[in-house]
């Protein structure tokens, strides 16, 4: 419908490189006008208010959320800011099943994908968008489990005997698996600082034999650990 | 328009025109005490262009002193230049004028104060003359305000970064750059020759060592809580014992110890002249005003750990690590965003290389939007002092603490 061309006509409108081939007329984009025209590209969506009155446009870059905007959850009972919030939750649920696809995933913009159809073996939808408020929460990175806090004094007892009889078969590991618990709570009740020590010193060893290079990198690794729980 | 006095312009290059009345009246009250130092100091000097000056404030100051040492000859062997500039310097310094307007100081703050904030005690042991006395009340006021700030404000910051906040704000470095932001010079050496638009002090010598008052340590139980940090030590937590700056006499200082002294005296003689809302509002201008990012202040080690221990104390659901979004997961630079939820509510998200670096800054940002909630509205404790009308106030928030492992 539109009147401006196609961006790749002026990739293709090029000569041909064999001269043996038919001489194409090809319209280049030689003057202001037709490059006017051909770089007039219709508006985002979302910078298109949809009423002639003067609106907010609101559009802001992606980005991870600021620590200064306490989370609804842990804001205090009084503050007037959870009525404000709850009303907004209300609102903006109401208004995503209102419309098909938000403003800013209508067709031509990077967001928009043809399959948002959700279905119910695929629950959430295809396009790239955060989900609805109503759509399933995303996949937990680790499996959620519960403590059960199911062994007693004998199965302790039994732990520690194992770990003193053979230290080095019963390992942590080992015996966490054997009693469904944690490794660390089996650090907890069965602490066997000897071999502890004898694991940490062949530790040492092999660190010793490690050269610059490794022992640089595991440095910097332990550096840029520390970092997480400052500059998050 | 107004029309620009030519006469002003040039002053400097005028001669100079006869005293006139001082405009201030603290200057009277400025000079009473200091009667015996007039008195010295006209034995000595002999030659130096102030003489008028000095006969006219012994005029003013004639009924509560003897006259006899007055009369005495001048003698330059027995009596030693003062160490610091003569108070009477002040109104025809063209620094001090200056400061004063730069800082948008009313004109009732006179330039003999002003000036006087600028002699550290290394430079003059004389109480009366130096900024001790001044800079002790200045930093006392100083520490109120900003406490109760940061308090009211961010009512459930760890006491941590509590310190590291006072510490930004108005900490030695803080204050030492505040001061040269002011435009404060210092002067090479302190004297009654030099301009009283200069800061005096001691200089420390480069590379010699700080004096033993500032080097010294707090006792090792002051240091072992947070408790006994918030008792026993000054405002920063630190580990440092506190030094009176009537200490500090005929010690050389560095140049950090005299601004900060000098910025601490103002504070404390604008709230003796002008009074405590004018100092609130310099305070809030000069103070309150630079950037400071709280949130780059935290440091936690265990951020995971800390977050289920917040959820559990405040009766949330437990917190649980979820993947909202990820691209590249078999390439060199893999991103992970993940959010951190409480049941249905997000409480922090985060993006990392790595799914463990992702959910632990996740959970870091979670504990920091909880320590960094600002209530809506507040009411300084500071705000209601001398009114009577006391409905104005409303209690502010207090936090149960920080979330202890």
């Amino acid at each position: 419908m539109s009147t401006c061309k196609p961006l790749a006509r002026i990739h293709l409108a090029t000569r041909p490189t064999s001269h043996l081939q038919p001489l194409i007329q090809a319209r280049h984009e030689s003057t202001t006008r037709r490059h006017r025209k051909l770089l007039a590209l219709p508006e985002a969506p979302s910078f298109t208010p949809s009423s002639r009155k003067p609106t907010l446009i609101f559009n802001p870059p992606s980005a991870a959320p600021s620590v200064y905007h306490t989370p609804l959850k842990f804001l205090p009972k009084d503050d007037r800011r959870k009525q404000l919030y709850a009303a907004f939750q209300t609102q903006s649920t109401q208004t995503s099943y209102r419309k098909s696809a938000p403003s800013i995933a209508q067709p031509g913009t990077p967001l928009y994908a043809p399959t948002s159809a959700p279905s119910p073996s695929y629950p959430q939808p295809a396009a790239h968008l955060p989900p609805r408020p109503s759509a399933a929460l995303p996949a937990a990175v680790r499996a959620p489990y519960e403590k059960k806090y199911h062994l007693d004094q004998n199965d302790i007892k039994e732990i520690q005997r194992l770990r003193k009889e053979d230290p080095d078969h019963w390992t942590r590991w080992r015996l966490a698996e054997k009693f469904a618990c944690s490794n660390f709570f089996i650090g907890l009740v069965a602490k066997d600082r000897e071999k502890a020590g004898r694991v940490e010193r062949e530790h040492e060893a092999a660190r010793g034999r490690w050269g610059t290079r490794r022992r640089e990198a595991r440095e910097d690794r332990g550096r840029r650990k520390a970092l997480w729980g400052r500059d998050a | 328009m107004k029309r620009i006095r030519i006469s002003g312009c040039a002053s400097q290059l005028l001669a100079r025109n006869t005293p006139r009345r001082p405009s201030c009246p603290y200057l009277h009250r400025a000079v009473a005490p200091h009667n015996h130092r007039i008195q010295t100091r006209l034995q000595t000097t002999a030659a130096t262009p102030i003489d008028e000056e000095i006969d006219i404030e012994i005029e003013a100051g004639t009924e509560d002193s003897t006259p006899g040492p007055v009369k005495a000859p001048r003698n330059f062997k027995e009596k030693p230049l003062p160490p610091s500039p003569h108070p009477q310097a002040a109104q025809h310094s063209v620094k001090l004028a200056a400061l004063r307007s730069r800082l948008s100081l009313h004109s009732r703050f006179p330039l003999q104060t002003l000036a006087r904030t600028l002699v550290h005690p290394s430079a003059d042991p004389n109480p009366a003359f130096n900024n001790a006395s001044l800079s002790v009340l200045g930093g006392n006021l100083l520490s109120y305000y900003t406490t109760e700030w940061i308090l009211c404000n961010y009512p459930r910051l760890p006491m941590s970064v509590v310190f590291a906040a006072q510490y930004a704000y108005i900490g030695p470095v803080a204050l030492a750059t505040i001061a040269s932001e002011w435009g404060i010079e210092a002067a090479a050496v302190p004297g009654s020759e030099v301009d009283p638009g200069l800061l005096q002090f001691q200089r420390l010598k480069s590379g010699e060592k700080l004096p033993s008052l500032l080097r010294q340590e707090v006792p090792w139980k002051w240091r072992n809580t947070t408790t006994h940090k918030i008792v026993a030590t000054d405002e920063f937590g630190s580990d440092q014992a506190p030094v009176s700056p009537h200490a500090l006499v005929n010690t050389a200082v560095p140049m950090e110890e005299a601004a900060q002294s000098f910025v601490r005296a103002l504070i404390g003689s604008l709230h003796l002249h002008l009074g405590s809302l004018l100092v609130k509002r310099f305070f809030r201008d000069h103070f309150l005003s630079r950037q400071l990012d709280l949130s780059s202040l935290f440091d936690f080690q265990t951020p995971t750990r800390d977050l289920s221990r917040l959820c559990a104390r405040e009766g949330f659901e437990a917190p649980v690590a979820r993947l909202v979004s990820e691209t590249g997961r078999k390439s060199r630079h893999p991103v992970f965003i993940v959010g951190v939820y409480s049941g249905k509510d997000q409480l922090g998200q985060a993006a990392g290389s790595s799914l463990d670096e992702a959910r632990i800054r996740a959970a870091a940002a979670a504990l920091k939007a909880w320590y960094l909630y600002r209530p809506i509205e507040v009411t300084l404790p500071s705000s209601t002092e001398n009114q009577v009308d006391t409905s104005r106030w409303k209690p502010n928030m207090v936090d149960c603490g920080e979330v202890i492992v």
